[in-house]
């Protein structure tokens, strides 16, 4: 049983290309993108709508085909074997509707997993086993069209895992969800990647969702990697540059004036009047651009009264990403 | 693994039938309703008339053929339509025996469902009209079968269209009337004609059905021309889902709707 990543690459997609073609206009959905996935590795997959996410899991699944590029999954290349690799992966594409409302949470899990092949018989324990980490043994015989929202969707990752796959893709496993929903969700996964070592890609616009259980991320947009990192890198890119300085307000210093010197040298602060005093929260894209702020707070004559890091999550280091303001970063 | 993915699919089938048990059941009621104005109808309009005994033969035996004929053609593609607008269309193409056997699992289990309501129907219809039939199973499935069999290669051929197209609920009901076309054409009198689809299969069915002739008798070469002309249509049928599959994932079009 692997509990983390090992160094072996299980996922590699090499150059993968795809366009189509909609009413006389071209659009191209995936260009150039290559990544691997190592094995065992829990990998976040972001990016805006129409980023292109979707577009390269179908194609890794084989659901699309892709005009150029090579997959291979275990070593072995994905459109020369596609049986081979429709054993080892399993997905969750539409959410809860992946499932079929009319029958039970058991009913769903038995035919899924009897799709690659599984037989209820030999594979009892472990169905019990995903009940019971998802929370869902009292949901068991109940017909999923009357489960609530939250508990659907973790019937459709309990048919995905029920397929005993070493490769696990879920597009947006959290749509829809409330705050408890996706917080089990999230603890179920994070235990049955710990306890088995699957390697999972996620995609999700739930970037709390990614922070937490991912261990590495890559962000596409307009159908291209922008960024391939591991979350901690990512959120230490931008935490060493955002800085929160509170100053004083004494007596004799024209405020308004002062905001409009930093504006001047750092056009994307933002000011904040709180009582007394003044909250400047400022991305330095230098580290040496700190001394230039204390330069104009000197010269204004303003007390500082702390200086701190600003604490930054993945979403704002995505938001940033997409902003492009990652290459402002030494 | 072949096995175990039809046994699921079986499963899942039954447990799908009976949930929507009532519609079974009005499915009954309708072909009933509507043979029986055929019958009665082609009775009343056709009565003193010297070969009105035959005629009503093939009517009968048409009937049976047109209600396999629908259930095998239509069922497919509506599959298809269903499960992309519910959302589990691509879980099924995830399937490592690949879709085709899967939607082949469910029709053999559609024709088992098929065959019981044509059973109950039919049973209903003697009874109502007088009608006498030879219902001897072991010699009735084989050209039922074969009947259903090449409906099934025709619904791959629509359902291939239904991958790409998906909302072709109202071209494929034409469809319909082209069956119930191939269903009445007589193969006995163009030979030509038994190599359309259905017709040389209800032909057979009549004589097995209506005149309690032994399918095993009806001639080697007869046999050998209904499975070759049934492995044509299944064969001809899977090529053209095969290309339509290609140019929908091609397309991306595999789980639209």
């Amino acid at each position: 049983m692997i509990t983390a990543a090992d160094e072996t690459e299980f996922l590699s997609v090499q150059h993968l290309s795809k366009s189509f073609v909609n009413r006389q206009r071209t659009v191209h959905a995936v260009t150039d993108v290559s990544f691997q996935v190592r094995r065992g590795e829990l990998m976040g997959l972001l990016g805006p709508n129409g980023a292109g996410k979707t577009t390269i899991i179908k194609s890794i699944l084989g659901l699309v085909k892709p005009d150029a590029g090579t997959i291979t999954i275990d070593n072995v290349d994905a459109k020369a074997n596609p049986k081979y690799v429709s054993q080892k992966v399993a997905a969750v594409l539409e959410g809860a509707r992946n499932v079929y409302w009319r029958l039970s949470t058991w009913e769903n899990i038995a035919f899924f997993a009897g799709l690659h092949g599984l037989s209820v018989s030999k594979h009892k324990d472990y169905f019990e086993y995903l009940l019971e980490v998802l929370k869902l043994q009292d949901q068991r015989h109940t017909p999923v069209r009357n489960l609530s929202a939250g508990y659907k969707q973790k019937v459709a990752v309990a048919c995905a895992l029920a397929k005993r796959t070493p490769l696990v893709f879920l597009d947006e496993p959290t749509l829809g969800l409330d705050v408890q929903a996706g917080y089990d969700l999230r603890e179920a996964l994070r235990r049955l990647q710990q306890e088995e070592g699957r390697t999972m890609v996620v995609s999700s616009h739930d970037m709390h969702f990614v922070q937490n259980i991912c261990s590495r991320v890559v962000i596409v947009s307009g159908g291209r990697i922008i960024t391939d990192k591991s979350v901690q890198d990512l959120l230490s890119l931008f935490q060493k540059r955002v800085y929160r300085i509170t100053i004083a307000r004494p007596d004799g210093i024209a405020m308004d004036r002062l905001a409009d010197d930093v504006r001047q040298r750092f056009p994307q602060a933002t000011f904040a009047f709180q009582g007394d005093t003044l909250e400047v929260s400022i991305h330095l894209d230098h580290p040496t651009d700190l001394y230039d702020l204390f330069d104009i707070l000197r010269a204004a004559q303003a007390t500082v009264n702390g200086i701190n890091q600003t604490e930054v999550d993945l979403e704002t280091a995505f938001l940033k990403i997409l902003k492009g303001e990652d290459t402002l970063c030494g | 693994m072949w096995l175990i993915v039809l046994r699921a699919v079986w499963r899942k089938s039954a447990l799908t039938w009976l949930s929507y048990w009532l519609n079974g059941l009005t499915g009954i009621v309708n072909y009933y309703i509507i043979f029986a104005l055929l019958f009665f109808g082609a009775k009343s309009i056709g009565a003193g008339a010297p070969h009105l005994g035959n005629s009503l033969d093939t009517l009968f035996a048409s009937y049976v053929a047109w209600m396999l004929a629908m259930a095998g053609c239509y069922d497919l593609a509506w599959n298809v339509m269903d499960e992309a607008s519910t959302g589990t269309l691509e879980q099924l193409f995830l399937s490592p025996v690949g879709y085709k056997w899967v939607a082949f699992s469910t029709e053999m289990f559609n024709f088992l469902s098929t065959a019981v309501t044509v059973a109950i129907v039919v049973v209903s219809l003697v009874v109502t009209t007088g009608q006498t039939i030879h219902l001897d199973v072991l010699n009735v499935l084989p050209p039922m079968l074969a009947i259903y069999l090449q409906a099934v290669g025709l619904g791959f051929a629509i359902a291939g269209l239904a991958l790409i197209q998906k909302r072709v609920q109202y071209p494929i009901q034409v469809v319909q009337f082209i069956l119930a076309a191939f269903v009445l054409m007589p193969s006995t009198m163009f030979t030509w004609a038994k190599y359309l689809p259905l017709s040389m299969g209800k032909d057979m069915l009549q004589e097995v059905l209506m005149e309690g002739k032994s399918f095993w008798h009806l001639g080697s070469g007869s046999i050998v021309v209904v499975t070759a002309i049934t492995a044509l249509y299944m064969v001809v049928g899977l090529g053209c889902f095969s290309l339509a599959e290609s140019a929908a994932k091609r397309r991306g079009l595999l789980g639209h709707y």
